[in-house]
């Protein structure tokens, strides 16, 4: 020893007078981790860290060569009271270790202190001399593990030594590190031993916690070093991914995770104290998720679902289930008796990482984990298990999350089938209880008690209750208003005759649920359903509130069975009246159906855990501390956890979800969408332009005073106008100028009989003679079906004008040329430009006004045949102003018909007026149509549906049907299968509206392709909403709200003003110059 | 627009004597020869014009003009035609082989009293028989390649 002590002072590069000190008391604290005799069989190797920059603490030659086995020993702290300690393997002086950490604590400052006394780990040679040191950043983890005694080193050795060593040369050694079996107990000693949990004071971090974060920052550190990668649980995303994920971001996240969760972390202050206080704090901005975000969450939900089970449902269950849905249906029953085998149970712990122990690689070392051997760490806490940490979360229910068509319908309706009873439990089967560590929530006791305690309450007064005492056995189903009768239907379709009584609750309907649920000792065997809405439910539940008596018949003191809540996105907000009325509902089994279960922050996600009853994360400052604060860090655990969550009660089937075979689950019809670029006639153009350019004036003069932000309403309301003029003319007229249009205006269908015009013709004398064969000639042919000079297109004529076949022939009096109505109206418009009456484009007799024209309509076959006596051809006047928006939607739908005499075409619109100009124009088409808008009650809505669906001509089979629809009242829920044309009017801001709209009809059922076409006129506004739809979907809606809340206004405004000015198409260089007096106005 | 068809049916059917072909860089440009109605002074003579279709073809008539020199009363010197049908009284259902057909009838019919060249339609007026030799004349000078 003496011989190192020389050699010490010789080689001491690092002097101190208290290295001294140390080094007296030196012999008794050294230990020995070297080979060991009596070794603990319960260690494992972990990895080899090679370091390269040990520095030597010796000079001279021979100490140490290439290849040499060298010993890792670490000296305890010096501490007065301590006893000598010799061979004290087992057990490491954890108590001696706290003791220097509260000192250290005590006075933070002295950490550099601390640091070189317990951080110096040397090397020493066989002999036990010591010939190195590790370099100080490696030593202070490798020496806070040596502290905790969790680890050792063993067969380390010398990779790289100059021959000729100098006191602080770089050496090179290798060193291999084992776990000790110490490291899988309870970290802290003083605890009883089967409290695997540390006990987090509400208050300041304890002692322990402090330690423990140096044990777990040293963990990750020493994992990090030997290169040791989660294979599964919170740090796992893929295998790309994982690779990124430094231990830098763990060690941010462990971080962030102790700090107090209504503060907003700082990742780079380290030492925060635990308030302990969760209280809720508003959202900040930064919490919206992106695209990305959202597709790497549902993909780890999805991960085990191609191997899962399939269930049959019940008998009385009518349909039947696609393999997709048989699986489901085993899932959603397996969620609901609490058996989690339906999804491979491999749903780890949110908070643990899975490990594999590395093999060893170096003989002659018993290796004593020869099969693959995981073990378990948890980066927030430092613990380490070798237990598999199970997420062992029972929530009878959970999230089903498919796209619009995927059948949400059907599946619910075979769980009702198939699960009908509560497995024969004791009624007082306590609730499921929560097997989670909750020890980072600081206040989660307080927050989970109260809604268990409503809950006992409950079963308590049902006890009380003779009545009552049945088990629940109805299930309540909430769902948007326009969707109640949908469900009934459905859910009738899908059961056998009498097997199921479904009562629709709503409006004056609202009977007394208690009596029909519980008719007086008649045991009804059928499954008992409620179908209600969420306003309903959110008026019943402020009605709750307030009663002091709490009727047994209210929806909210039933016990359900089960509660669905379909598009369960209704309630996202947990403020809303309707989140709360929807979590009051006291039931023993909980479903969330939606299509996204996330809209665009991950706080909608809670509302749905609120609701689910999903602990611990149903609270909300865990949900907070775990979820959303590290997201807005921008720590990728954040999504990783959400990963877990919903990993374990969520099923999502997309339409292109692949079952195990590759194949898709479902394998829908294409569909085609195609956009229809359409030039405005003349005079559109013009209306448009003046209309254009006033409202840009308006706009820029507001602009230029910096009144947009307070204008939002009028601007909107030009922008409105805009839109309404490239529909149609009309929509943009006052009601003078309407109703001046509606006196000119004739006859609705606007016929005219041929027998009339014919004699009309040969009575005028304004034509001569021989026209006057001529006309009668023309109309003689056209009542005979067929064109005059039939040689091509199967007896159509084709327009002299244009040469092309005449899609809408038109006859011009009194002379009866023909030609097809664009060619005509459009050099009608020429003649008017150049001052001149109107004249015939083919004799130049006149003059003839556009209203004068006589379309000449012929009928179809099929439309005919149920009336043999009616005219093929019939002529009418042309006094319906058309557009070319309504001249592209006739031309489409009578190619349609041609090619397809059943079809069912869907038209969107957003303008009901704009609907009504549409129905006048199939009207004149003689095209039968049906319509469904947000002006109509329920039972009107029920019947333009059944009409659109069950309507067939003579022949049995369908009509031609158009259903016009109103985009805000038809675009959720409904199902138009049956037809397979979508024809989108306007464009809408928000692009994942219309796609909603167009998944009425491309989803589950539908067997044709869907062909859907979206009109859109050149160099207008439309041209423009395009171009934002594409700049950011996502923010699009908020951006045309106006102000936002306080955060986040300040962008959407900036925001909103370039979409504004997007909109008034002012180009870049106008907005720059714009830009600046803008920020100064509102500053 | 009636364009493409219209130029393929004149090239693919063209009227007896008339071609007409559109320019490769420009389809709204056409070369156009006309022979000279047999019986008439112009007879054998080849006739080369320019035919441009406006913008706003067919709403407005082609503008047609003779190339090659040619000695009548209601085509000028520049080769401009007065042809009412060019003018006022066009109809869109009118087309450029009707309009060529026309134009090759004005040659068979010249109409001195509506004359463009007015020295040309006195002298038809004062002495035919000189002035239909002085266009033979022209004719075979001019119009013979």
């Amino acid at each position: 020893m003496s011989d190192i002590f020389g050699i010490r002072q010789e080689g001491g590069s690092k002097p101190t007078g208290r290295r001294q000190l140390e080094e007296v008391f030196r012999p008794n604290k050294r230990r020995k981790l070297s080979l060991p005799s009596d070794f603990d069989f319960k260690s494992a190797f972990l990895g080899s860290i090679v370091v390269a920059n040990a520095w030597s603490t010796v000079k001279g030659k021979g100490y140490v060569k290439n290849g040499d086995p060298i010993l890792v020993e670490w000296d305890r702290l010096k501490q007065e009271d301590e006893l000598p300690r010799k061979s004290d393997k087992k057990k490491p002086l954890q108590k001696k270790g706290k003791q220097l950490t509260i000192t250290a604590l005590m006075k933070p400052r002295q950490d550099n202190f601390k640091k070189k006394q317990n951080d110096i780990v040397r090397l020493t040679n066989r002999g036990g001399f010591e010939i190195a040191r590790l370099p100080q950043n490696v030593a202070n983890w490798v020496a806070r593990l040596l502290e905790t005694g969790i680890i050792e080193f063993r067969g380390s050795n010398v990779v790289d030594v100059p021959p000729d060593l100098k006191t602080g040369l770089d050496i090179v050694v290798s060193l291999s590190v084992y776990v000790l079996a110490q490291a899988f107990k309870p970290p802290n000693t003083r605890q009883e031993a089967d409290c695997k949990e540390p006990i987090f004071h509400e208050g300041a971090e304890t002692i322990e916690e402090q330690e423990l974060r140096g044990r777990k920052q040293a963990l990750l550190k020493l994992f990090d070093a030997v290169n040791l990668r989660p294979v599964r649980g919170s740090g796992v995303v893929g295998k790309k991914k994982d690779a990124e994920l430094g231990y830098d971001e763990v060690l941010k996240m462990a971080e962030v995770s102790t700090q107090s969760p209504n503060l907003p972390p700082k990742p780079t202050s380290v030492r925060k104290e635990i308030v302990g206080d969760g209280e809720e704090v508003e959202v900040e901005p930064g919490e919206d998720l992106d695209e990305n975000q959202l597709a790497m969450i549902y993909n780890r939900a999805q991960q085990h679902d191609k191997t899962m089970s399939e269930m049959d449902p019940a008998e009385t269950f009518a349909l039947t289930l696609r393999p997709y849905q048989k699986q489901g249906l085993m899932w959603m029953t397996s969620m609901e008796n609490g058996d989690q085998n339906a999804r491979e149970a491999t749903a780890i712990h949110p908070l643990w990482q899975e490990f594999i122990f590395p093999s060893e690689p170096s003989e002659g070392i018993i290796d004593l984990t020869m099969s693959e051997r995981s073990f378990y760490f948890n980066p927030y806490s430092g613990e380490l298990s070798l237990e598999f940490p199970k997420a062992e979360i029972k929530c009878p229910g959970g999230i089903l999350a498919k796209h619009v068509g995927m059948g949400k319908t059907i599946m619910i309706a075979s769980l009702l089938h198939t699960n009908r009873f509560l497995p024969d439990l004791p009624s007082s089967s306590p609730p499921p209880s929560l097997k989670l560590n909750n020890q980072f929530l600081p206040d989660g006791p307080k927050e989970k008690s109260k809604p268990r305690q409503v809950r006992l309450q409950a079963a308590f007064k049902n006890h009380s209750n003779a009545k009552s005492t049945r088990l629940p056995s109805a299930t309540l189903v909430v769902a948007p208003t326009s969707l109640l009768s949908q469900w009934a239907e459905e859910l009738r379709r899908c059961s056998q005759e009498g097997t199921m009584e479904i009562h629709v609750w709503h409006g004056h309907n609202r009977f007394s649920l208690h009596e029909a649920l519980y008719p007086d000792e008649v045991e009804d065997k059928r499954i008992q359903v409620v179908v209600t809405s969420y306003g309903v439910l959110a008026s019943e539940h402020a009605k709750y509130e307030k009663s002091v008596r709490k009727s047994e018949s209210s929806i909210f003191e039933i016990e359900w069975l089960r509660v669905v809540l379909d598009e369960a996105h209704h309630c996202k907000s947990r403020f809303s009246k309707t989140a709360k009325a929807v979590c009051a509902l006291k039931a023993r089994r909980r479903w969330a159906v939606t299509g996204t279960p996330i809209v665009n922050r991950l706080e909608d996600l809670y509302s749905l855990l609120k609701f689910l009853d999903f602990a611990p994360w149903s609270s909300y400052s865990f949900f907070r501390s775990f979820i959303t604060l590290p997201f807005i860090a921008q720590d990728p655990k954040a999504i990783e956890i959400v990963q877990v969550i919903l990993e374990s009660i969520l099923l999502r089937r997309q339409k292109n979800t692949k079952d195990h075979t590759g194949k898709p689950i479902v394998e829908l019809p294409p569909k085609i969408v195609e956009v229809e670029t359409l030039e405005f006639s003349v005079s559109e153009r013009k209306l448009y332009d003046s209309i254009y350019l006033d409202v840009r004036k308006k706009f820029e003069r507001l602009n230029e005073k910096g009144l947009v932000n307070k204008n939002y309403t009028s601007i909107l309301a030009m922008l409105m106008r805009l839109r309404r003029a490239v529909l149609h003319p009309h929509l943009v007229m006052t009601q003078e100028e309407l109703e001046e249009l509606e006196n000119s205006s004739t006859s609705a269908s606007g016929t005219v009989k041929l027998e009339d015009l014919v004699k009309r013709e040969s009575d005028g004398d304004t034509v001569s003679k021989t026209n006057t064969a001529f006309v009668e000639e023309t109309l003689k042919s056209l009542n005979a079906g067929t064109g005059t000079q039939g040689e091509e297109g199967e007896g159509r004529d084709e327009c002299p004008l244009c040469l092309d076949i005449m899609e809408t022939p038109v006859l011009i009096p009194p002379c009866m040329h023909k030609c097809c109505k664009n060619c005509a109206v459009n050099f009608l418009e020429t003649c008017q430009e150049q001052g001149n009456d109107g004249v015939c484009p083919v004799c130049s007799s006149g003059p003839v006004k556009e209203g004068d024209l006589l379309e000449i309509i012929i009928k179809r076959e099929s439309d005919t045949r149920e009336e043999e006596d009616t005219p093929k051809v019939v002529i009418r006047k042309n006094d319906f102003v058309s557009s070319t928006k309504i001249d592209a939607l006739l031309r489409n739908l009578r190619r349609i018909r041609d090619q397809d005499p059943h079809f069912r075409a869907v038209v969107f619109s957003q303008f009901t007026t704009f609907l009504d100009i549409i129905q006048t124009a199939l009207t004149r088409e003689s095209l039968s149509y049906t319509r469904f808008d947000g002006t109509m009650d329920l039972k009107k809505r029920q019947a333009a549906i059944k009409t659109f669906k069950d309507s067939n001509g003579p022949d049995g089979r369908p009509r031609p049907m158009v259903l016009l629809i109103s985009l805000k009242a038809g675009g959720v829920g409904l199902n138009l299968t049956n037809a397979n044309y979508a024809f989108m009017m306007d464009c809408w801001w928000n692009a994942a509206v219309e796609s909603q709209a167009i998944d009425r009809l491309h989803r589950v059922t539908q067997e044709r392709t869907v062909y859907v076409k979206h009109f859109i006129i050149e160099n207008t506004i439309e041209g423009r909403i395009l171009q934002i739809q594409k700049r950011k979907t996502a923010i699009i809606k908020e951006a045309f709200k106006g102000k936002g809340k306080d955060g986040a206004g300040e962008k959407h405004d900036a925001e909103s003003l370039e979409n504004l000015k997007i909109m008034f198409g002012m180009d870049a260089d106008e907005v720059l110059t714009i830009a600046p007096t803008q920020r100064t106005q509102r500053s | 627009m009636a364009l493409p068809k219209e130029t393929e049916r004149l090239v693919a059917d063209p009227a007896p004597g008339i071609t007409a072909e559109p320019h490769e860089d420009n389809l709204r440009y056409f070369d156009v020869t006309i022979k000279g109605p047999d019986g008439s002074p112009f007879q054998n003579g080849v006739f080369r014009l320019e035919l441009f279709l406006p913008e706003e073809y067919p709403m407005a008539p082609p503008k047609v003009r003779f190339l090659t020199k040619i000695y009548h009363p209601n085509i000028d010197k520049l080769g401009r035609i007065c042809l009412d049908i060019l003018k006022d009284k066009w109809s869109p259902a009118l087309q450029i082989r009707t309009v060529l057909l026309s134009v090759q009838a004005l040659l068979s019919a010249p109409n001195p009293d509506d004359p463009l060249a007015t020295d040309v339609a006195k002298h038809y007026k004062e002495d035919e028989k000189d002035a239909q030799r002085v266009s033979k004349e022209w004719t075979e000078k001019y119009a013979s390649g």
